[in-house]
């Protein structure tokens, strides 16, 4: 064993169904707290997690996030077939949202969530492709340092 | 010699026939089938008490003071949980109750519906001084205490610092009765009345101070017929009852025996009551991720419809809701607390905790992060020869769950009938 040694599971999202709401990120929590993460590293990717799972929900129509952990950081890759973002910059504005007025009854569609999950990772990468699909990877480090 | 005060429910083996209803209802697994007996794993459990709902043969018991318990102390004092007064029927006022348990053999009876309106102040005061964290939770039940401290250990800081009602009013007690009776402290035990066996945990290992200021906690179930033959056996008791009105009672406080019982009352301060075990933890969890903090007080209970539904209580609960709300409005909105008095116990810090809650977390998988990640490997590898039947013949919960004591060493593949044996 070496420090190389990675733990990876991957997480299928079906969008749509809002009935099953963040169980993937209380999963990838809890699998995080197993693995002996400090709580505010844990908090931080399941916090991203969380809004990266929702806006499968909310947006697109099939995803997945793909979870993999070596003892130095914490990568969560999240790809999903859908319409996509046609604008990244103002997608990740603050505030900004087309969430439907349905969705805005059930409290989601603030407009942070992208916001939220740059601000909780320590490194995020963000690409897009309109009528196909939107994928995110974002990095933590298991150290508690943020860059 | 193990601690049996850790915990408190207990299975009796000798009522244990080894069927699987307690571990499938524990909402944290942490009941196993053991050589046929169910087996509580101490660090999991949280005393809930939905396993002694659910067993069928009554072999969960709860650890609550047993009546020859009382005779260590010559001046007996109780203090009944307002849920009591739903257990009756309609024409059975409070009064009446606390009449009879005096006649029941207690030499003072508390009532506890002003200290809990008292507290609902508290928590008002406490919450237009404090901005931060948002929301606050509610230090009532104390298996949400327990929750926080081994599930969600961000939120130890989320709890308010001010102890539950029936603490606060064995204080008072302590402060006034040796005085007031004559009677010498040591000589004097003070008991709630309660309808989980939660707070017995609570009173033997207080997460917010040194020793509780209660001797114990008797259960509903235990005591209701007491009360209640000596309620028909009385009749006189009942005029006295009502020729002695000497009791206030608070409708805000009554009215904690219900969920949202705490927030109710809180004008100022927007709110959200949970109840029920599985609710109670989704809840935390959105707490934990940041997404409520738009509210400042979040009340728990994790006990369907607050503790009215505690696992010791006799009634139904549904009839028993309905006869505290029936009180509630014959009490009326009507302040019984003085907010000078309130004022004055509230800064001498009277009613607050004596230490902050402390995270009560279980280990990971290892402590060295590479073998961790191994193990977590390793059980994916297991889980993948299980039918994921959940059946619960290997004696764990679920398969998931057989997966995870394998890889922590406390199981064998061999547990489970159906498992693909592993390539050599
Ligand atoms: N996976 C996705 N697929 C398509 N559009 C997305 C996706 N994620 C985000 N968006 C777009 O970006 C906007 C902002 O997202 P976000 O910051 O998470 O806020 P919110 O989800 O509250 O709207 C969304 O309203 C949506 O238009
Ligand atoms: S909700 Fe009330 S009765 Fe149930 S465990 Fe908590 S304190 Fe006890
Ligand atoms: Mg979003």
């Amino acid at each position: 064993m070496t420090k190389d040694t990675v733990f990876r599971q991957e997480f299928p999202v079906k969008g749509g169904d809002f009935s099953r709401a963040g169980e993937v990120s209380w999963e990838i929590k809890n699998l995080l707290k197993e693995l002996g993460l400090s709580t505010p590293v844990v908090l931080r990717a399941a916090i991203a997690s969380y809004e990266a799972e929702l806006n499968i929900i909310m947006y697109a129509w099939e995803g997945r996030l793909v979870l993999s952990v070596t003892p130095g950081r914490v990568h969560v890759v999240v790809e999903d077939s859908g319409p996509g973002i046609e604008d990244i910059e103002l997608a990740m504005t603050e505030g900004y949202s087309t969430a439907t007025l349905e969705m805005r009854e059930l409290g989601f569609g603030a407009g942070m969530g992208l916001a939220n999950i740059k601000k909780n990772t320590d490194a995020f990468l963000i690409t897009s492709e309109v009528g196909r699909g939107t994928r995110l990877e974002l990095t933590f480090l298991t150290n508690g340092q943020r860059p | 010699m193990t601690d049996n005060t850790r915990h408190s429910v207990q299975i009796n083996p000798e009522k244990c026939i080894g069927c699987v209803h307690c571990m499938i209802a524990c909402p944290t697994k942490a009941i196993r089938i053991k050589n046929g007996k169910a087996l509580i794993i101490d660090e999991l459990c949280i005393d809930c008490g939905e396993c002694l709902r659910f067993c069928p043969q009554d072999a969960v018991e709860s650890m609550t003071t047993s009546f020859s318990d009382l005779k260590a102390f010559p001046y007996k004092v109780v203090i009944p949980a307002t849920v009591l007064y739903g257990q009756f029927d309609n024409t059975t006022l409070p009064n009446e109750i606390l009449f009879a348990l005096r006649r029941v053999g207690f030499d003072y009876v508390y009532e506890l519906s002003t200290i809990c309106e008292l507290n609902n102040t508290a928590l008002e005061m406490y919450l237009a001084t404090h901005p931060k964290p948002r929301p606050f939770i509610s230090s009532t039940c104390p298996v949400v205490i327990r929750l926080i401290q081994r599930r969600f250990p961000s939120l130890c800081e989320h709890i308010v610092p001010i102890e539950p009602p029936r603490e606060n009013a064995a204080k008072i007690l302590r402060a006034n009765l040796p005085r007031m009776t004559k009677v010498p402290a040591s000589n004097i035990g003070i008991f709630h009345i309660t309808p989980c066996p939660a707070k017995m945990v609570s009173i033997n290992h207080p997460a917010s101070m040194e020793k509780s200021y209660l001797d114990g906690a008797i259960s509903i179930r235990d005591i209701f017929k007491t009360i209640y033959q000596t309620l028909r056996q009385s009749k006189e008791d009942t005029i006295m009852a009502h020729l002695f009105p000497e009791t206030i009672f608070s409708g805000t406080g009554v009215g904690t025996a219900l969920s949202g019982g705490e927030t109710r009352g809180l004008k100022n301060h927007r709110t959200v009551a949970v109840s029920g075990v599985r609710d109670t933890i989704r809840v935390l969890n959105q707490v934990e991720l940041g997404l409520l903090k738009d509210v400042d007080l979040l009340e728990c209970t994790v006990c369907p419809d607050g503790c009215i539904g505690g696992p010791l209580t006799v009634e139904n609960r549904y009839l028993a809701k309905s006869r505290i709300l029936r009180l509630v409005s014959i009490m009326g909105e009507r302040t019984v607390v003085d907010s000078s008095d309130m004022n004055l116990l509230y800064h001498k810090d009277f009613l607050s905790f004596h230490h902050p809650i402390a995270p009560l977390e279980s280990p990971p998988l290892d402590a060295d992060p590479a073998q961790a990640i191994s193990k977590a490997n390793r059980r994916n590898e297991i889980f993948q020869r299980l039918p994921r039947k959940d059946c619960g013949a290997c004696g764990a919960p679920d398969c998931r769950t057989l997966a995870d004591d394998i890889v922590r060493g406390l199981a064998a593949l061999d547990d489970c009938p159906f498992a693909k044996k592993e390539e050599t």
